[in-house]
């Protein structure tokens, strides 16, 4: 699945200046299997377990992963969390029952789109 | 390195200074920006906290938290409407619905059978207004009590002040009700007529009475629902 991701990333990456509908429409489901892997995670760590996954090569920028976090969590798709961490409030986002049924759909949604997209772009053709 | 307590407080002040009032939201900015600047420290020892927090205030884009906050309240503003919308939904299920129909079939009567049934249409709905408006004043200065008190503010609490898109409510009825009055020989004189109008006089009195009485008396309620953090935060 990684390698899915890093591929959706690193396409993402490229694409960002092009077209950014493309990264927009990933950064919900990039976010969904991180969750689903590590079970809850905060924003800061979000956007440092990408940079790792990616090698450095996809930033999710802050000002977008709020907005998505809070999108996801106004459709109930994630719970929060509070923890008092070195003197401050830590508010970590895991998935609900229904963001775990999402993630699934969503994923299976990305594996097609990611197949269907390789063929095009390297269509194997049969004479 | 770590962030003393002094930096995190410095913290919440720079969120406030950029347009961030709301605790819940510089809660999760303030870990944000120390998670971020303790991380630079790790690469860079040498940078000063002033100079770290610049350069992650900048990640953050020309507009700084401002996108952060408008789609909050986006999101924020549409959770209000769903639970104005859920309650006045108990006003059509058992055992509400027996009050909605009583009451709309007494002004029904009412409006049917006086001479004057433009003027008490006219007269619920300044009873109405009037109402609203003693609300919203009340509402206004336990605000800016609280506000000059220095309490923590909260986004959805601030929504919630500010009755979401529902606010229109109240003003957006008096051109229809005022056509109505003028034409009371035409809407008022039919069956039909009277029970719309007597069916969204009580729809808008159920409306006014979630937003400004039920809504406001459960706010505390609603509150710890949405913040995990609530409970646990001192209000001062």
């Amino acid at each position: 699945m990684y390698k899915n991701l890093m591929y959706i990333c690193n396409s993402k990456y490229r694409m960002k200046m092009k077209n950014s509908q493309l990264y927009k429409g990933s950064l919900n489901t990039i976010i969904l299997k991180l969750l689903e892997e590590n079970g809850k995670m905060y924003g800061y760590e979000i956007t440092q377990k990408v940079k790792a996954i990616t090698l450095g090569e996809l930033n999710i920028t802050e000002g977008a992963l709020y907005p998505a976090l809070h999108k996801l969590e106004a459709e109930g798709l994630l719970d929060v969390e509070i923890e008092r961490v070195d003197n401050r409030l830590r508010k970590y986002y895991k998935l609900t029952e229904t963001g775990t049924k999402e993630t699934m759909n969503r994923l299976s949604e990305l594996e097609d789109f990611i197949r269907n997209m390789q063929s095009l772009v390297n269509p194997k053709l049969e004479f | 390195m770590k962030l003393t307590p002094q930096q995190i407080d410095h913290l919440y002040l720079f969120t406030r200074q950029h347009y961030v009032e709301w605790y819940d939201l510089q809660s999760e900015l303030v870990d944000h920006l120390a998670n971020a600047i303790e991380t630079q420290w790790q690469e860079n020892p040498k940078l000063t906290f002033d100079e770290a927090l610049n350069i992650e205030f900048k990640k953050f884009g020309v507009f700084g938290f401002m996108g952060v906050v408008e789609e909050k309240q986006k999101f924020l503003g549409k959770k209000y409407n769903r639970l104005v919308l859920s309650h006045i939904k108990e006003f059509f299920t058992l055992p509400k619905i027996l009050l909605t129909i009583t009451a709309t079939w007494a002004l029904f009567l009412l409006f049917k059978w006086s001479r004057f049934n433009g003027e008490f249409l006219l007269f619920f709905y300044v009873l109405l207004i009037g109402f609203a408006f003693y609300a919203i004043i009340k509402n206004r200065i336990q605000r800016k009590q609280q506000i000059n008190k220095n309490q923590k503010r909260w986004l959805f609490e601030e929504i919630m002040n500010q009755y979401g898109s529902f606010i229109g409510a109240i003003v957006f009825p008096l051109n229809f009700l005022l056509n109505i009055f003028n034409h009371g020989n035409r809407f008022l004189s039919n069956d039909y007529g009277i029970g719309f109008t007597s069916f969204f006089l009580v729809l808008m009195t159920f409306l006014l009475y979630v937003m400004f009485v039920l809504i406001p008396s459960k706010s505390k309620e609603y509150l710890i629902q949405t913040y995990p953090e609530y409970g646990l935060t001192k209000q001062h």
